[in-house]
């Protein structure tokens, strides 16, 4: 049946892009504040052994297990970031070098893989796993029920994040001012906001949501731990921050096109339709390029672009 | 109303190393009125108002506001104390809205914006006083004028009483100008003050009401606007003319030999906007030409279209007849044009780079110092021992970083550089800017030496005494025209003086 | 709220810092990997023998390192001539891959070439696919002013993605046509196996010592060229290069095209001296490009000094990967390697300025 394909892909899309809206989510928040993080990869690694830690650690219900570990795993994505964030806002390193330490450090041949070794996660398999459930049992309604009502605690809490970030972002006073941060810290400086306070909030923050799409993988996707498991889904979020032009709602359906991407190679394939899998897996840099070039542009760069001073450490003319 | 006080301040001195900024200013700023603070360059005006919005804390000196003393630690202090500072170079987020920018950094608790509330008070304050901007726009999609009309807004959004305004017509059309006085007149009637910071004495004589004029960090007059003139301000402002020591001339100029002609040249600055307009002179053999002005009138351009750091939008440059490429540096290096920028660590030099090496910044390109696109170290390394004697170039050896030596030697290597490359023209911006008295001396004498050696100088400079002093004929620069042609010698000094103020040469002659 | 410490920029630096810091940044690396190992239980001095044995100690040992070490010094150089101009170039990775493309089709294809001929045509092959995809990102800056970092590091995926599909996902040249139903990689030709040298009982690859070599050039280019000093002017002063009347555009496309060239090189070696294949899987696995950042950032940006960094990350590397078992965990290297950066970065940073407490607000002067 034809119909049934497109839910099982857009399922599917929502499931693999879930992971990713949450990095990328993070990204934005730090990016917003004129910080630039490479080590989203690392530090969602960090989250994954993390949550797998405590997925085997932390007694009790199912979903105090589950709650506990994505506690876990957003702190220790919080914890790596801080070290980002005294890196690049306080001795203002280049921003670049930074991350991929940070990258390296934490990454599948790092610290996440030592941890996990040390803490025996990769062992054994997870013990409590982060399952989709039935929404108010509506699960089996045609079209809509496999996709909205049939996914899990990690989806359904990226949707509510997705709405009040927009709204923080883009309606409340903070927002406002983080943005200005962003865009024109000596501005915003210059009317009493605390550049640096609002930085390391937001580059925290930011590297406890990639700690939570880290989880997504070691609890959700592959209950089990395996060294480097996100395979690039921190490089694919980065990308998917600029895709998405640094705001939430379309970061969430580029995150859900890319983890589409991510799983229609190989159910095409066992549907026997011939795809070029390669061309799909190759399609989100591309494009993240072309996004790139256009919003470089005059033009763009205005309406779209990245907050104009990402990257760039801040420092106060001293007058 | 008139004559409650909102601001006074007494006595104020404020030091820098080398410079006594504000040596024991008063000044008084009555409740409702328009108060300009007029002077040169120098002379302590943005001192002073540093002071006056807390980004400064003043050595010695009193600030009463409304009659309470006040010391501010920082501009939030100002600000709460009801103080607001309209900036030269604006604070603007430009992809913000205007409502978004005025509405920044206030915190009255609320959690979310009522963006519909900001816009309503804006569009209130907008229209009380005739400032029209629409509060949904944003900044890049607006005027230079619009996003002026922004920074008032902000101000007076905070209940400012008192305001500040630095040099606000620098960026604005005649038209706009206009109707930023009748915004300045409102605020006032309503009570506020107005303190109009500027160096052009007609816009001072039609929007204050009253004029304190400062030079040389002093106090130097007060008056009623209804009691003065133009004149009688720029006199105040330039002070006297007295009998200048005006150096002599071994060769004097040739002015029958052009080397250096500008022809039409139009250009814009790094925001778009025009900022020279058909500026046409010649500069003879031999001949100090002086560009006088105050700061910001195009002199920046000027030297940079002429160097080929800039292109120009039209107009021709030609050296002894051979046309410069327009925007070319690598052209008007070749045809003989020497610069000595303004910006001596980060334009005229690479700061982090040795002496040898900014000592053939130029001249790398030539056959002596790279043959083969391999450098001659041994070559560059004499030739910078030779510079370095001969200009008496203080520094350990030729291979310390430049930024390391002194503001004097910072300019000796530079003026080395360009002197030894046998200019016909040499382009000196704010050549003695910041230096020491000694430093001062020898390179007005550099200067005068290379006109001696039939060099065409080209002398932009704020300091009206040095160019009095050293040119052979002043041009007066005011919003990217050439105003006035005088010969220096016996210039009148208030006729200058006017002129950089923007009045019309014609009128002030007679 | 001002923070209680303030960076201030030193006047003078003191040229002993310049190899000491990095020195310390080596040290205070191994010490706070030591406090990681105490943690968690495991006895430092013990681990950080056994690393040294078997990243260092002996001849056979050793020759392993230099295994692993002449691509890290390729990627090293790559990393450092962009890098001293201010171009952070993240696409070694993917330039290492295209140079390995490139060199692999050269080997394939010729068979009657004498050997040394055939290790010129290959790292020119090399140089050059590496250099044009590097120079494609130095063209999106000085044209658009696209940002180098993101391009670069999205054209390493699409260099993977286009490797596995030439092995594994095509019948490419570059597949094994042999190989059935599993696909694997083809062999370059056996004259076109670049040489190893037996020095003192070590095996030294050819490549290695070309390494050395071109970091020589590169220090060259960089020191005693007209290039070389228009280069180092525009990373001192954008400003004062235009002043001069240096062509910004095309020195940051042919700084890129230089830098893309070394990792293509490195590509080219890895195909001719070790591998002898195109690698995708492989190539991937080792991510060279990327700790060929660590190198330029712990050698300072000089290229000499690079290629012998790389020997450290190479040993630590074959350390890694020949004591992989139940009692070593391998996320020992990559955690070392972090540490390695994050102190070398802490340090360059000490090298510029001091720290200074900022009890007392003074005020500057600015003209």
């Amino acid at each position: 049946m034809n119909s049934n394909i497109f839910i099982i892909i857009i399922s599917s899309a929502i499931f693999y892009g879930t992971p990713l809206f949450f990095a990328a989510l993070g990204g934005i928040f730090t990016e917003r504040s004129g910080v630039l993080n490479l080590g989203v990869e690392g530090t969602m690694l960090i989250g994954a052994v993390a949550g797998a830690w405590g997925s085997q650690h932390v007694g009790g219900s199912s979903w105090m297990t589950i709650t506990m570990a994505i506690v876990i795993g957003m702190a220790a994505g919080g914890l790596l970031s801080t070290l980002l964030a005294f890196l690049c806002i306080t001795l203002k390193v280049n921003q670049t070098v930074a991350g991929l330490a940070v990258t390296i450090f934490a990454g599948a041949v790092g610290l996440s893989s030592y941890f996990a070794k040390i803490w025996g996660v990769s062992e054994s398999p997870v013990t409590r796993q982060i399952r989709k459930f039935d929404v108010l049992g509506l699960a089996d309604t045609p079209i809509v029920g496999p996709i909205l009502f049939n996914q899990n605690i990690l989806t359904y809490l990226s949707w509510v994040l997705c709405v009040t970030s927009s709204i923080y972002l883009f309606r409340s006073r903070f927002g406002l001012h983080l943005r200005a941060v962003g865009e024109s810290p000596a501005t915003a400086d210059a009317m009493g906001i605390n550049v640096a306070r609002y930085r390391y909030l937001h580059t925290i923050f930011g590297g406890a949501l990639a700690g939570v799409g880290g989880v997504f993988y070691s609890l959700a996707i592959v209950p089990n731990w395996v060294d480097g498991m996100t395979a690039g889904a921190g490089w694919i979020a980065i990308a998917l921050v600029i895709f998405g032009f640094w705001r939430p709602s379309l970061t969430l359906l580029g995150a859900y096109l890319f983890g589409a991407l991510q799983s229609l190679g190989s159910t095409l394939k066992a549907r026997n339709v011939s795809v070029n899998g390669d061309l799909l897996n190759a399609l989100p840099f591309f494009m993240t390029i072309v996004v790139l070039v256009l919003v470089s542009s005059r033009f763009a760069h205005r309406r779209l672009g990245a907050p104009a001073a990402l990257g760039i450490p801040y420092e106060r003319e001293e007058r | 109303m008139t004559e409650q006080v909102a601001v006074r301040m007494s006595g104020i001195v404020k030091r820098f190393p080398g410079v006594v900024a504000n040596d024991g200013v008063n000044l008084e700023i009555r409740a409702g009125e328009v108060h300009a603070l007029l002077g040169e360059n120098g002379a302590g005006k943005s001192t002073l108002s540093n002071i006056l919005t807390g980004l400064y804390r003043a050595d010695d000196g009193v600030v009463e506001i409304a009659g309470h003393r006040c010391e501010f630690s920082s501009p939030r202090d100002a600000l709460d104390a009801g103080i607001g500072m309209v900036h030269q170079h604006f604070r603007l987020v430009p992809t913000f809205t205007v409502a978004e920018n005025v509405v920044l950094g206030e915190s009255d608790g609320s959690l979310f914006m009522n963006q519909d509330q900001v816009a309503t008070r804006v569009q209130e304050l907008s229209d009380r006083y005739g400032l029209a901007v629409d509060p949904h726009a944003r900044i890049w999609q607006l005027s230079v004028g619009e996003q002026q009309r922004v920074e008032i807004l902000k101000v007076l959004y905070r209940g400012a009483k008192v305001l500040i305004l630095d040099e606000p017509t620098a960026v604005l059309t005649p038209v706009e100008a206009r109707s930023l006085f009748a915004t300045l007149r409102a605020m006032a009637d309503e009570g506020r003050s107005v303190i109009f910071i500027s160096h052009k004495l007609g816009e001072v004589m039609a929007v204050s009401d009253r004029v304190t004029v400062l030079r040389g960090g002093r106090t130097v007059g007060t008056v009623n606007t209804s009691e003065t003139s133009t004149r009688g301000l720029a006199s105040l402002m330039v002070g006297r003319s007295v009998e200048f020591e005006r150096v002599v001339r071994e060769n004097p100029a040739d002015i029958t030999t052009t080397v250096l002609r500008v022809e039409s040249v139009s250009a814009n600055d790094d925001r778009g906007r025009a900022s020279l307009h058909e500026v046409s002179f010649t500069v003879g053999r031999g001949e100090i030409v002086g560009v006088a002005g105050v700061a910001g009138n195009g002199q920046r351009e000027l030297a940079e279209v002429i160097s080929g750091m800039r292109a120009s939008v039209a107009g021709r440059i030609t050296v002894l007849d051979d046309e410069v490429k327009s925007g070319k540096a690598r052209s008007a290096i070749a045809r003989g044009i020497a610069h000595v920028p303004e910006d001596r660590l980060h334009t005229g030099l690479a700061a982090g780079h040795s002496v040898e090496d900014n000592l053939a910044l130029k001249n790398y390109r030539t056959a002596q110092i790279s043959r083969f696109r391999l450098l001659q170290r041994r070559a560059i390394r004499e030739q910078a021992s030779t510079l370095v004697e001969r200009y008496d170039v203080k520094t350990p050896d030729t291979v310390t970083p430049v930024r390391l030596l002194s503001g004097g030697n910072v300019q000796k290597v530079l003026l080395a550089r360009e002197f030894s490359a046998l200019p016909s023209v040499l382009i000196a911006a704010s050549p003695t800017r910041g230096l020491d008295v000694g430093a001062i001396e020898t390179v007005r004498e550099r200067l005068v030496a290379a006109a001696d050696d039939g060099v065409g100088v080209l002398l932009i400079s704020e300091d009206l005494d040095e160019i009095l002093s050293l040119a052979d004929r002043i041009l007066v620069m005011y919003e990217g025209r050439i105003v006035d042609d005088l010969p220096a010698q016996g210039a009148d000094r208030e006729r200058i003086g006017l002129t950089m103020g923007g009045s019309n040469a014609k009128e002030v002659a007679q | 709220m001002r923070s209680p410490l303030r960076l201030e920029r030193r006047l003078e630096q003191p040229k002993w810092l310049n190899w000491a810091i990095p020195l310390f940044s080596l040290v205070a690396a191994l010490i706070l990997g030591a406090i990681v190992l105490r943690l968690t239980g495991k006895n430092p001095v013990d681990v950080y023998q056994r690393i040294f044995e078997r990243g260092f100690a002996g001849k056979r040992v050793f020759s392993d390192s230099l295994v692993s070490a002449t691509p890290l010094a390729f990627t090293g150089l790559c990393a450092a001539v962009a890098f001293r101009m201010g171009l952070i170039n993240v696409g070694g990775e993917g330039q290492l891959y295209m140079g390995s493309l490139g060199a692999t089709w050269v080997g394939i294809t010729f068979d009657d070439v004498p050997t040394g001929l055939m290790i010129v045509l290959m790292a020119a092959a090399g140089m050059l696919c590496g250099g044009l995809y590097a120079g494609i990102v130095g063209l999106l800056r000085a044209r658009f002013g696209t940002n180098e970092i993101i391009t670069s590091l999205m054209m390493n995926y699409l260099a993977g993605i286009l490797l596995t599909y030439l092995v594994y996902n095509s019948f490419s040249y570059w597949r094994d046509p042999v190989s059935g139903n599993f696909p694997s990689p083809r062999a370059i030709t056996q004259r076109a196996e670049w040489n190893t040298y037996t020095v003192f009982g070590v095996d030294l690859p050819i490549a290695f010592v070309m390494a050395i070599a071109m970091g020589f050039a590169v220090w060259f280019l960089y020191k005693r060229t007209r290039f070389g000093f228009e280069v180092g002017v525009i990373a001192d002063s954008p400003k004062a290069a235009r002043y001069a009347g240096i062509r910004t555009s095309s020195t940051i496309i042919l700084v890129m095209g230089l830098s893309g060239a070394m990792a293509g090189l490195g590509g080219a070696a890895d195909v001719g001296n070790f591998r002898r294949y195109m690698d995708p899987k492989g190539l991937e696995l080792s991510g060279y490009g990327y700790t060929g950042i660590v190198v330029a950032a712990l050698a300072r940006l000089n290229p000499v000094a690079a290629v012998f960094v790389a020997l450290l990350m190479g040993g630590l590397n074959n350390a890694g990967y020949s004591l992989r078992g139940p009692d070593f965990p391998s996320g020992l290297v990559g955690t070392l390697q972090g540490l390695i950066l994050f102190t070398a970065v802490a340090g360059e940073i000490l090298i510029k300025y001091r720290i200074r407490s900022n009890s007392r607000r003074s005020e500057v002067v600015t003209a």
